[in-house]
C-alpha cells in the first residue's frame, strides 16, 4: 500500500465522516423540533 | 487478514499517556473511551442494583418495613433510570467503542473527541439525576415514564428534565460517532454485507437512537415549559391532553427497549459461531431480521397504552403489528439455533451466557406476545406480569448479553485470561437466582398484584418472600463478576492468546492481546474465509 494511496483513504474518510455527521445531526435536530411542533398542532 | 498482526507492532511505538489525569479524563482514544463507558456502566449497574435490593428488601413481606412510601416510589423510579441510560445503554457504547474500530478495521473512532465529550456528560447527569435524592422535595417519584400530571407534582422536575437532556445529547453524539465510523471508517474490502452482526446491530440502532432520542427530549422539553412555564401541552385544565405525553413518551420508549436489546442479538451472534465452531446460520437474514425488527419498533408504541382508551381500531392494529415482530425475532432465535446444530459446541462462561440468554430472553418473547393481545391486557396491564415480562427481555436478555460479552472480550482487553471456574460460578448463581427472582412476578401479577406499591395483599406472601430471596442472591452473584473482572485486570497470571478462543474469527482476534493502544493505524488486508460468518454470496 503507497503513501499516496493512503493519504487518499485518509482524505475520503475525513470527508465522509464530516458529511455523515452533519447529515445525521441535522436529522436528529430536525426530529426534535418536529416532535415539539407536532405537540402545538394537537387540538 | 494475516497482515494485520504484522501492523501491530509499528502501532504501539506511542503508547497511552502517563499521566493519569491526561490519559483518562482528555481521552480521544476508543479503546480508553469504551474502557470508561464500561467502568462507569459497572458503577450504575451496583448502584442501580441497590437501589433493587430496597425494593425487594421492603417487598420482603407484607405490611411497610423499612421504608416510607414514597422513597419506595423514587427507588422504583430511580432504578428504572438509572439501570437504562447509566448501566445498559453505556455499556453497549461502551463495548461498540471497544470493539466496532477493531472488528472493522478502522484506527479509531471517527470523532475521536466528540467521542470523550459523549462520554464525560454522562457522570454530570447521574450526579444531577441522584442528587434529587437528597433535595428538600426528594426525588422523582412518577416513574421512568414520567407521566403527566403526577410527575409534575414534585420539586425534582427541572432536574430529571436537565439530566435527562444530557443523557439525550450522549446518546445523540455517540450515534452520530457509530454511524460515522461504520460508514466511513471500514477498511478497504470491509463491504457493509461483510460486517460482523454485532457492527450491523450496533449501526442499526444508532439509527434508532438518532430516530428517537430527540423526541424524548421534545418530550420533556414540554414537560418542563408545562412545569415552570405555563404551557399546558399535556395539562387538561389549559386545553392540553396527557395521553398526548404517553403517545409521545413511547413513540420514543418502545424503540428504546430495541436500543437494549439489538446490539445484544449482535453480541450473542458473535459468541455462539465461535463456541459453535460453525459460521453464523443465516448472517443475511440476522441483518434483515434486526433491520425488520427496528422499523417495527417504530409502528407498535401504543400496545403500553391499551388500557388508556384507544380506537377500537386503533387497538387491534398495534395488536397486530407488536405481534409481527416475532417473526423476525423467531428468525433470529432459529437461525442462533442452527448455529448451535451440529456444531462442536464447547461451554465457557461467554456460551453459557449466550445460550441462557437465548433461551431466557426467548421466556421474555413469549410474555411478550401474551401483552401483546388487546383483550388480555386490560388484565396484565400494570400488573407484576409486566414486570416479570420485562426483566426477562432486559436481565436475562440485554444483561446477560453484555456479561457473556465482557467475558468474550475480556482477555483481549487485558491481555490476561479470566478465571473460568468462578465465571461459571457467577454463571450458574446468576442463572438460577434470576429466574427465583423473576419467575414467580408472572404469578403474582396474573393474581393481580399491581406493581409500584410498597405494601400488598397477604394472599400475594409467599412469591414475594421467594422473589425476594432470589433478589438478594442474584444480587450477591453480580460481586462474584466483580471479583472476576478484578482479578483478570491486576492479579491473574494467565497470559491470552492473540486468537483467545479456537473458533473465533474476525479482525479483533488478528491484534495481539492486550489490543495495543493503537491498531489498524495501516488498514488490515481482509480475506472472506477468515470473516466472523463466512463467505457470503452475493
Amino acid at each position: 500500500m503507497t503513501q499516496q494511496h493512503l493519504d487518499s483513504i485518509k482524505e475520503a474518510r475525513r470527508k465522509g465522516v464530516k458529511r455523515t455527521a452533519l447529515v445525521v445531526g441535522a436529522i436528529a435536530f430536525a426530529i426534535f423540533l418536529l416532535s415539539i411542533y407536532q405537540a402545538l398542532r394537537v387540538r | 487478514m494475516a497482515h494485520a498482526a504484522t501492523h501491530d507492532h509499528h502501532d504501539d511505538h506511542h503508547g497511552a499517556p502517563k499521566n493519569f489525569f491526561v490519559r483518562w479524563c482528555m481521552s480521544t482514544n476508543h479503546k480508553d473511551i469504551g474502557t470508561l463507558y464500561l467502568v462507569f456502566s459497572l458503577l450504575m449497574f451496583f448502584i442501580g442494583g441497590s437501589f433493587a435490593m430496597v425494593i425487594r428488601a421492603e417487598l420482603f413481606k407484607p405490611g411497610l418495613q423499612l421504608v416510607q412510601p414514597y422513597f419506595f416510589n423514587e427507588m422504583t423510579t430511580m432504578h428504572a433510570l438509572v439501570m437504562i441510560f447509566g448501566a445498559v445503554m453505556p455499556a453497549f457504547v461502551g463495548l461498540g467503542n471497544w470493539m466496532i474500530p477493531l472488528m472493522i478495521g478502522a484506527p479509531d473512532m471517527a470523532l475521536p473527541r466528540m467521542n470523550n465529550l459523549s462520554f464525560w456528560i454522562l457522570p454530570f447527569a447521574f450526579a444531577l439525576l441522584l442528587s434529587t435524592l437528597f433535595l428538600p422535595g426528594g426525588g422523582p417519584a412518577g416513574g421512568w415514564t414520567m407521566y403527566p400530571p403526577l410527575s409534575l407534582q414534585g420539586d425534582s422536575v427541572a432536574y430529571v428534565v436537565f439530566a435527562v437532556h444530557l443523557m439525550g445529547i450522549s446518546s445523540i453524539m455517540g450515534a452520530i460517532n457509530i454511524i460515522a465510523t461504520i460508514l466511513n471508517m471500514r477498511a478497504p474490502g470491509m463491504d457493509l454485507l461483510k460486517m460482523p452482526v454485532f457492527v450491523w446491530s450496533w449501526l442499526i440502532t444508532a439509527f434508532l437512537l438518532i430516530a428517537v432520542m430527540p423526541v424524548l427530549a421534545g418530550a420533556v422539553t414540554m414537560l418542563l415549559t408545562d412545569a415552570y412555564f405555563g404551557t399546558s401541552f399535556f395539562n387538561a385544565a389549559g386545553g392540553g391532553d396527557p395521553v398526548l405525553f404517553q403517545h409521545i413518551f413511547w413513540f420514543f420508549g418502545h424503540p428504546e427497549v430495541y436500543i437494549m436489546i439489538l446490539p445484544a442479538f449482535g453480541l450473542v451472534s458473535e459468541i455462539i459461531p465461535t463456541f459453535a465452531r460453525k459460521p453464523i446460520f443465516g448472517y443475511k437474514a440476522m441483518v434483515y431480521a434486526i433491520a425488520s425488527i427496528a422499523f417495527l419498533s417504530f409502528i407498535v408504541w401504543a400496545h403500553h397504552m391499551f388500557a388508556v382508551g384507544l380506537p377500537l381500531g386503533g387497538e387491534i392494529f398495534f395488536m397486530y403489528a407488536t405481534m409481527l415482530i416475532a417473526v423476525p425475532t423467531g428468525v433470529k432465535v432459529f437461525n442462533w439455533v442452527s448455529t448451535m446444530w451440529g456444531g462442536s459446541m464447547t461451554f465457557e462462561t461467554p456460551m453459557l451466557f449466550a445460550v441462557a440468554f437465548v433461551i431466557l430472553f426467548t421466556i421474555g418473547g413469549f410474555s411478550g406476545l401474551m401483552l401483546a393481545l388487546a383483550p388480555a391486557d386490560f388484565q396484565y396491564h400494570d400488573s407484576y406480569f409486566v414486570v416479570a415480562h420485562f426483566h426477562y427481555v432486559l436481565v436475562t436478555g440485554a444483561i446477560f448479553a453484555i456479561i457473556g460479552g465482557t467475558y468474550y472480550w475480556l482477555p483481549k482487553w487485558t491481555g490476561h485470561m479470566y478465571s473460568e471456574f468462578w465465571g461459571k460460578v457467577h454463571f450458574w448463581n446468576s442463572v438460577i437466582w434470576v429466574n427465583v427472582l423473576f419467575f414467580p412476578q408472572h404469578f403474582l401479577g396474573l393474581a393481580g398484584m399491581p406493581r409500584r406499591i410498597p405494601d400488598y395483599n397477604v394472599a400475594f406472601a409467599n412469591f414475594n418472600m421467594i422473589s425476594s430471596i432470589g433478589g438478594f442472591l442474584f444480587g450477591a452473584a453480580q460481586l462474584i463478576f466483580l471479583g472476576v473482572i478484578v482479578h483478570a485486570v491486576w492479579f491473574s497470571k494467565k497470559k491470552a492468546a492473540d486468537r483467545v478462543w479456537e473458533g473465533a474469527k474476525g479482525l479483533e482476534w488478528t491484534v495481539p492481546s492486550p489490543a495495543p493502544y493503537h491498531t489498524f493505524e495501516l488498514p488490515p488486508v481482509i480475506h472472506d474465509d477468515e470473516l466472523a460468518h463466512g463467505h457470503v454470496e452475493d
